[in-house]
């Protein structure tokens, strides 16, 4: 289990859900927190900094709150 | 728009640019308005000295031709040899009456030397028999010929001219004097100029008690204490303080001096004044000149007024020009950048940045575009990324 892999999982649902441009949504996701989206899997080790630059890149992407 | 983006930043460098523009701009019409302002006052003072000059010599012609005419009258001639006062004076009076209207405030008949004495004034007929100690007089005396300038009693100020009557054995039988009071000169002035003007005379020249006295008859206030040194003997505004200097009359230069710009209620003026001498010499007075500038004020003002709106209307064209020309030629190619970047990053390998034009974006677009095309090459290579 990846805590990065379940937060990936659900953006990409939920862009799917409200019909968004996802490489442009997963771009600047990526470049916000630092971490290659498609580079996350079920392996990927969740360390806390990376954690918690994803959710807030989320945040402010999508203003989602993981 | 973010403070520090290009776009805040060359709004706030081209709005410095128009602070420090319309300062500027107004800076100079001030600067222009002062040099005007000092040219329009040392042309009235000037005009004013010019007129006052040409205004003297055709008074002094004219009293010149009025003597000839007095001296050339027999029962005159004769009444005044006689020292008949009373005959003297029913001679003369309905002519001096007819003469008030052309300015003349004075007509005197004097003895002849050694014991020379007034035998009738002809403007005070009670006031005679006392002797005269003036310049002017003297000089008749001395040559025995027409005498005419300025001159100071302790009164008043005129402008006299002294004929002898000379007599057919030789000599002179008496002399007659007309004088015209230089009061008046200014309201023909104002006539002719639309200045304002007053004629201020020093007080060392005049007598403290005559002064008063005169003020009495001729309905003038008593306005001896209003200043130290000099009295406004005459003046063609009633506004108080408009005549005010506080240097010494006889300090003024000969070619006049232009005092400052003030305002008086809606008024702007500028004020100078220009030294009176008398026949002797001596500067006994001054001329004060008010001229009013409102109007070229008020161009003045509106020309600015235009300027300034003209500069602002200008740099807001330019801003919205450059800054037009900003976002097309830098800011929307950027943002297309970060756009193909954004979507590389979220794995769109097909979008390509198309290199519009040859300038300095235009060399980073080609420059982003080969990175782009490595980065893309370098994620083919990715394990992780194949298995997809």
């Amino acid at each position: 289990m990846s805590q990065l892999n379940d937060m990936k999982l659900l953006i990409e649902a939920k862009i799917k859900a409200d019909g968004l441009d996802a490489k442009d949504v997963k771009g600047k996701i990526s470049l916000k927190s630092g971490k290659l989206f498609a580079f996350i899997n079920e392996t990927t080790p969740d360390d806390p900094e990376s954690v918690a630059k994803f959710k807030r890149a989320a945040k402010e992407v999508l203003n989602m709150s993981l | 728009m973010h403070w520090n983006s290009i776009r805040a930043k060359v709004v706030i460098a081209l709005a410095i640019c128009l602070i420090i523009g319309v300062a500027g701009l107004v800076l100079l019409m001030r600067y222009s308005f002062e040099n005007n302002s000092r040219a329009l006052a040392t042309d009235s003072v000037t005009g004013a000295q010019k007129l006052f000059s040409i205004l003297e010599a055709r008074e002094i012609s004219k009293m010149d031709a009025l003597g000839g005419v007095m001296i050339a009258h027999p029962q005159v001639r004769e009444a005044l040899v006689a020292k008949d006062h009373d005959r003297l004076l029913q001679i003369t009076a309905p002519v001096f009456s007819r003469l008030k209207g052309q300015g003349i405030t004075n007509l005197v008949f004097h003895t002849p030397e050694p014991d020379m004495r007034v035998l009738l004034r002809v403007h005070i007929p009670s006031r005679f028999g006392d002797s005269l100690n003036r310049f002017m007089l003297k000089e008749a005396i001395r040559t025995h010929a027409v005498v005419s300038g300025c001159e100071l009693a302790r009164a008043g100020f005129a402008v006299r001219v002294i004929q002898p009557f000379p007599e057919a054995k030789g000599g002179v039988g008496g002399y007659v004097e007309f004088g015209e009071e230089l009061g008046q000169f200014i309201h023909t002035m104002k006539d002719q100029t639309g200045n304002d003007y007053g004629l201020l005379l020093s007080k060392k020249y005049l007598d403290r008690q005559l002064w008063s006295e005169s003020s009495t008859a001729w309905n003038r206030r008593d306005n001896w204490d209003d200043n130290a040194t000099f009295v406004v003997a005459d003046q063609t505004t009633p506004a108080d303080g408009l005549m005010q200097f506080n240097g010494d009359l006889a300090s003024v230069p000969e070619q006049g001096e232009v005092l400052e710009r003030f305002q008086h209620g809606q008024q702007v003026l500028v004020r100078g004044l220009f030294p009176i001498r008398d026949a002797s010499g001596n500067i006994v007075g001054a001329m004060f000149v008010v001229h009013d500038i409102s109007g070229f004020y008020l161009s003045m003002r509106h020309t600015q007024n235009v300027l300034i709106a003209l500069a602002v209307a200008g740099l807001i064209l330019i801003t919205i020009f450059v800054l037009t020309l900003l976002s097309r030629l830098v800011f929307r190619r950027l943002d297309h950048i970060i756009h193909v970047a954004t979507r590389v990053v979220g794995g769109d390998y097909a979008t390509e940045i198309q290199v519009s034009s040859e300038d300095e974006v235009g060399q980073f677009e080609r420059l982003f575009e080969q990175f782009r095309r490595v980065f893309v090459d370098v994620l083919s290579h990715v394990p992780e990324l194949q298995e997809k």
